[in-house]
């Protein structure tokens, strides 16, 4: 073998164990999580059996969550309170007292719905930054980024006066609204939008398009992996914020990580529910990550190459 | 179509300090169905001047005016004008078809299968039907050059404005391209200015040639009129292919001294009376290779298959000479030159102004003897090829 491709090979090595290691840090809490949540508390804290094959007790364990009184992870089937007469059929309108939202549809309500408001917000204050010229731009923007650097904790407590003054005390808006100009968003929304030729915006405009056809005839549909990336990273800051919703929000309406701290009792952790919680909530960004995953690769990439 | 009327119109950027000067005070008529071409160096201000004209820029001062409506205040989409970009500026999302038809479907109320037929009327003139399902990405540099073409043509405006539009592609199929948009020019008989840098390109395809420079026009006319009487030096220089060559001379009664051996006798001597010193110029081709003249030094000479480039020296100063392909001095020989008085031009050392431009009896074409363009129909049927295209468009464009 000669020298070059030896070296080679072995540079090729070192990459693919570098990488291996990288997935395996990664994967292996996750199957672990996954694992202990197929298993008996008893089983996965002992400390002279160790167990890495899934067990039988995943229904128990998710059967135990769902017994708790303080915690709703998943929603049920509330009492029907009111009915409409349609005939033969019973119907009951009072969707809300009907389906008692759980844990889980809650953080995908709130996630979901902030990421929209919050693309479209970020897209278009992107769009602004990146392609128009206004008095005090530049200030502005670095207000914006500067943003960044406060700590969600030193908020709290003014955005709770804040919430409570306007009556969103225990509103899934009070948890919405205050991120939904996400500096970062602004800032990865500027920085691509800055990548749209103005040649082609100006087209746009002798083709006879208003500013805001621009924005979301030519600018949003050229800016598609972007928003796929943005989206990814807007639906998990939002599905990970702890502190704020666990001070604003009632019991009735706690998001996931709320709930599950919730499972930290005084007394006892409830190790067991808290792996098959966590478990359940990585299957919705599981998704949501397949479904835009070719996206989101490629938006992270794009601009960092010229092609 | 339209008359395009450029009052007094002046473009200034930034404020205050920063304050740079990109369009001053420019006077222009553009006759209606005329190609005029914008030309100058870089940062000469005639994209800034067709900008303005395609709204996209708003004038610092001045008016302007498509036949008689004064649209100085109307934003680009107002305007009714179509412009081709330099870099085509097609929409990368939306595949040809929805490219050309994205202009009518924005301005106008036209029905789909409407739109759609006019877009395939397009597409069959531009000769690019089978192309109207594909994506910009997907197509050669000649191919987005004609969409871009095709999504100007479409919305039938008062002008195009074009913006260096063949400067991507390379030099055979901007020549083709060339030939073609100025017969698709003459056919749709819409008023056009064009820019670009290039003077070649300028001098072959425009009606009249506009040439700026320092965000001021120097001069219109004709690509002749610009080339055989240009005002001023900067003119003479930029126009004409490899360029005029100018040297300082000093006057002496009837006599102009310059760099090197240069000495030559006037047999006229108005234009430099009370002239201390005259900047001279030749035109490269009109340097004849005599056995006795001034001295040059060879340095290159290049071959161009018709004709010779020769480059030398006159004392200090670089001289270009066209010469017949069968002379073949080496660098490091000395020749001698002459040339035609008639073909000498003469500058005002200070102003750069004109004193005596190219006087050899021929008449250059003047703005008033641009071809009729009722003589499309004449033209019609010289080419069997142009024939059968001429009638297509003229069906799809009315």
């Amino acid at each position: 073998m000669r020298e070059e491709t030896r070296r080679e090979a072995v540079w090729q090595f070192l990459t693919y164990g570098f990488i291996l290691l990288g997935a395996v840090t990664t994967l292996v809490p996750l199957y672990w999580i996954f694992v202990a949540s197929t298993l008996e508390e008893s089983e996965f804290l002992s400390s002279t059996d160790p167990r890495l094959i899934p067990g039988d007790s995943f229904l128990g364990n998710f059967e135990a969550l769902r017994a708790r009184e303080n915690v709703q992870f998943v929603g049920r089937v509330g009492e029907m309170t009111q009915y409409v007469d349609l005939g033969p059929v019973y119907f009951a309108y009072d969707f809300w007292n009907l389906w008692n939202m759980g844990a889980i549809e809650s953080s995908i309500f709130v996630a979901g719905v902030y990421t929209i408001l919050s693309l479209l917000l970020c897209s278009m204050a992107g769009f602004a930054f990146a392609k128009y010229d206004f008095r005090f731009k530049q200030p502005i923007f670095y207000a914006i980024l500067a943003t960044l650097i406060l700590p969600i904790q030193l908020l709290v407590i003014p955005l709770f006066l804040l919430m409570s003054q306007i009556g969103l005390t225990n509103s899934y808006w009070a948890i919405i609204l205050p991120w939904l100009a996400n500096p970062l968003g602004i800032f990865l929304m500027r920085q691509n939008m800055r990548s749209i030729p103005d040649a082609l915006l100006e087209s746009a405009r002798m083709d006879g398009a208003t500013e805001f056809q621009l924005y979301y005839k030519i600018a949003l549909p050229t800016m598609k992996s972007s928003l796929a990336a943005l989206s990814i990273i807007l639906f998990l800051f939002q599905w990970n914020l702890f502190l704020f919703p666990l001070v604003i929000l009632d019991q009735g309406k706690y998001t996931i990580p709320v709930a599950i701290n919730q499972l930290v009792g005084a007394q006892r952790v409830y190790y067991d529910q808290i792996m098959v919680a966590a478990t359940l909530s990585i299957i919705p960004i599981f998704i949501l990550f397949l479904f835009l995953q070719k996206q989101f690769v490629s938006g992270i990439l794009a601009g960092s190459v010229k092609e | 179509m339209s008359r395009i009327t450029l009052y007094t119109v002046r473009k200034e950027f930034g404020s205050g300090g920063d304050k740079i000067l990109a369009v001053e005070d420019i006077d222009l008529e553009i006759r209606d169905g005329e190609f005029l071409v914008l030309v100058g160096p870089s940062g000469c201000g005639k994209t800034t001047t067709l900008r303005c004209i395609a709204g996209l820029e708003d004038v610092t001062s001045g008016r302007i005016t498509f036949g008689d409506r004064d649209v100085t205040g109307l934003r680009a989409r107002e305007r009714d004008v179509a412009m081709v970009f330099q870099n085509y500026a097609l929409y990368p999302h939306m595949d040809v078809r929805r490219n050309l038809g994205f202009g009518l479907k924005l301005s106008t109320k036209l029905p789909a299968a409407e739109i759609n037929q006019q877009v395939e009327d397009v597409a069959e003139m531009l000769g690019i039907e089978e192309l109207l399902g594909q994506k910009p990405k997907e197509l050669s540099g000649g191919q987005q050059q004609r969409v871009a073409l095709g999504r100007a043509i479409i919305r039938d405006p008062e002008a195009f404005l074009m913006d260096e539009p063949l400067s991507n592609l390379d030099a055979k199929l901007r020549s083709q391209m060339r030939t073609e948009l100025q017969t698709l020019q003459h056919e749709l008989d819409v008023t056009t200015v064009y820019v670009t840098h290039d003077q070649t390109e300028a001098m072959a395809m425009g009606d009249r040639i506009a040439v700026m420079n320092e965000g001021t026009l120097q001069q219109v006319g004709t690509a002749e009129e610009v080339y055989r009487d240009p005002v001023n030096e900067f003119v003479a220089d930029f126009i004409g292919s490899p360029s005029i060559n100018v040297f300082d001379a000093t006057v002496d009664g009837a006599r102009l001294d310059g760099p090197g051996d240069f000495s030559y006798h006037l047999s006229e001597t108005d234009p430099v009376d009370g002239l201390r010193t005259v900047r001279v110029g030749i035109r490269p081709e009109d340097i004849q290779l005599v056995d006795d003249g001034i001295e040059l030094g060879v340095n290159v000479l290049e071959p161009m298959g018709n004709e010779n480039f020769l480059y030398a020296t006159l004392g200090e100063q670089e001289a270009t000479a066209r010469i017949d392909p069968t002379n073949r001095p080496q660098p490091g020989e000395s020749v001698s030159f002459a040339f035609d008085e008639a073909a000498l031009y003469l500058f005002d050392p200070e102003t750069g102004a004109s004193l005596k431009t190219k006087r050899d009896g021929v008449v250059p074409t003047t703005p008033d003897s641009i071809p009729n363009r009722e003589g499309v129909e004449s033209t019609t049927g010289t080419g069997p090829d142009t024939g059968s295209n001429d009638d297509q468009i003229e069906e799809t464009v009315e």
